[in-house]
């Protein structure tokens, strides 16, 4: 709208007349000098330490961020997609705003080996990425039950967005009065701990809201109670969805057979119910095909996740391994884990960006460390409610209060006071920056 | 850097850092890695999108508007998150936010 030449216009025109001279100076000095991240999966974990490489390491970093997909599909909000509430693009986040920070390339591809020794990881297109720095930012697996016929394409998890959650909302909408939906939650530690009760309420909330009364909702919990925001999903069980949803506690599944969507656990059978939404265990993505040691990881814990120093994210032995998000085990007090969560994967990646770019500038690693999650649940299609922890870095203790070493020790949880409207418009704030923080 | 001379210690971490492979670049500001903490709701150093009540705030009223949070019964969740830190990382978290939010962020957001 201005007719005269605007200083900003101008400054513009300057920028970009200084950048064509001074590029291939300055992209030649970083040929030479980059130090080179690779990071495999493009998830929140992966993206924001992509991200955050870039902005604090001033162009000294040259990324590689590796993902299978051509964007991601957010599991956050997704139980809203399975409800019809929101469609899938809201929680399809792209990689373009990515591909333009300085020094960072995304790269469509399948890691099909790491050579940890020589430093190198493989892609299914023959591409060899050697790397300084290794970011793994994988994910999770599913643990099939023991026995029976698991199929996630006749019953779907929807623990992993996209397909998935279109197959479970698919099979919802196709619910009748009087029929069955029967869900499970995994044994902890599993990707986001109110995520099952929060679906149990949403699902409940749409048959309530399809006047499909005398439908029910059974959630059969691995664990012995409610694992998170207690307060909040207690009150939607017993009095919200008084009737609807039946809560089962200590249900480790023995067998699954999905085409006659039938579950065995140990508090009881369910066979025939309309949607057997069986949600499995959960592990770190293999890394590496099934038969190979460890799934392709240089080391993992009992539960089948990767132990990492909660100072660097990186692997005993392996240094310049870092494994962020879902994936890794980080040391915490006994019965205060660090949850998984794309939140937590965020917080997680900024740690292990810093400590990167301070390893490759011999610079000392900051202790001074704190992590945090905050999340919000919808409890029906207008309320939710929030869940908010914080981690510092130092002494973690065993279940006896003794010291067993460094880590990050919970030292705040707690939940809304009230479940209400206001936190229901605030979950869409809280996603929209944090897709944002981690993707754009 | 608070040092008002040039401590023998400070030469020699330059000295690291110039001899790295990857090119010397200055320490980060103190309080990066914890304030980056609070662009997971705020937007990445505080400026949105999300909850905009941090950009074009001082390091004062930062300050002030934490430990109110961190003191008062816990209703919105930043009355939980503030609990979740000292006083020290609260003033650190305000002072880097206040000089990397808002029209600070003009110069030095990348």
């Amino acid at each position: 709208m201005m007719h005269t030449f605007s200083r900003r216009r101008f400054l513009q025109l300057a920028g970009a007349a200084s950048a064509v001279v001074v590029l291939p100076q300055t992209a030649a000095a970083a040929a030479s000098t980059a130090a080179r991240v690779v990071v495999v999966g493009g998830g929140f974990g992966g993206a924001t330490v992509a991200k955050y490489l870039s902005i604090w390491g001033g162009g000294q970093v040259a990324v590689t961020l590796v993902d299978p997909n051509p964007s991601h599909i957010a599991c956050i909000l997704s139980n809203l997609v399975v409800t019809g509430a929101l469609s899938m693009d809201r929680i399809t986040l792209g990689y373009s705003a990515l591909k333009g920070k300085p020094g960072v390339t995304v790269k469509q591809g399948l890691v099909t080996a790491i050579d940890y020794m020589r430093g190198a990881v493989s892609l299914g297109d023959g591409t060899t990425l050697p790397y300084d720095h290794l970011v793994l930012s994988p994910g999770i697996d599913f643990i099939p039950a023991p026995d029976g016929a698991w199929d996630p394409n006749l019953t779907p998890h929807a623990w992993q967005a996209g397909a998935q959650t279109l197959l479970l909302k698919q099979q919802l909408a196709s619910m009748r009065d009087g029929d069955t939906f029967v869900m499970t939650v995994p044994k902890s530690p599993y990707r986001c701990p109110p995520g099952p009760y929060e679906r149990a309420c949403m699902v409940a909330d749409y048959l309530k809201r399809k006047r499909l009364v005398f439908a029910k909702v059974v959630v059969l919990d691995a664990n012995p109670g409610i694992q998170a925001e207690p307060l909040a999903f207690g009150e939607a069980f017993n009095f919200i969805y008084k009737g609807m949803i039946e809560y089962v506690p200590n249900a480790t599944v023995l067998a699954v057979n999905s085409k006659s969507r039938s579950i065995d656990t140990t508090a009881g059978d369910w066979s025939g119910v309309r949607v057997l939404n069986y949600i499995p265990n959960q592990r770190a993505a293999a890394m590496g095909p099934a038969d190979s040691p460890n799934r392709g990881w240089p080391v993992l814990n009992a539960q089948g996740f990767v132990p990492v120093d909660p100072l660097t994210y990186g692997i005993s032995g392996y240094p310049n391994v870092h494994v962020i998000g879902d994936a890794c085990a980080v040391p915490a007090s006994e019965g205060k884990a660090v949850p998984k969560s794309g939140h937590m994967a965020n917080a997680e990646a900024k740690v292990c960006a810093d400590a990167i770019l301070r390893t490759l500038n011999n610079q000392p690693l900051d202790q001074n460390i704190t992590t945090n999650s905050a999340c919000f649940s919808p409890i029906t299609a207008t309320t939710a409610s929030w869940l908010s922890a914080n981690f510092n870095y130092g002494d973690i203790y065993d279940g006896a209060g003794k010291v067993k070493g460094k880590g990050m020790h919970r030292v705040d949880l707690g939940e809304a006071p009230k479940t209400n409207g206001d936190n229901y418009r605030d979950m869409f704030t809280w996603a929209q920056g944090l897709f944002a923080d981690s993707f754009v | 850097m608070q040092l008002k001379t040039i401590s023998p210690r400070y030469l020699i971490l330059c000295g690291l850092a110039l001899a790295s492979p990857h090119g010397a670049q200055a320490a980060p500001p103190p309080g990066q890695l914890l304030a980056s903490q609070c662009a997971q709701c705020h937007g990445t150093n505080g400026n949105g999108p999300g909850f905009d009540e941090v950009a074009g705030k001082s390091a004062s009223e930062l300050l002030k508007d934490l430990l109110e949070m961190k003191r008062r019964p816990v209703e919105g969740i930043m009355d939980r998150q503030a609990r979740g830190y000292t006083d020290a990382q609260i003033k650190l978290i305000a002072d880097y936010l206040a000089a990397h939010s808002g029209v600070a962020a003009a110069t030095t957001d990348h």
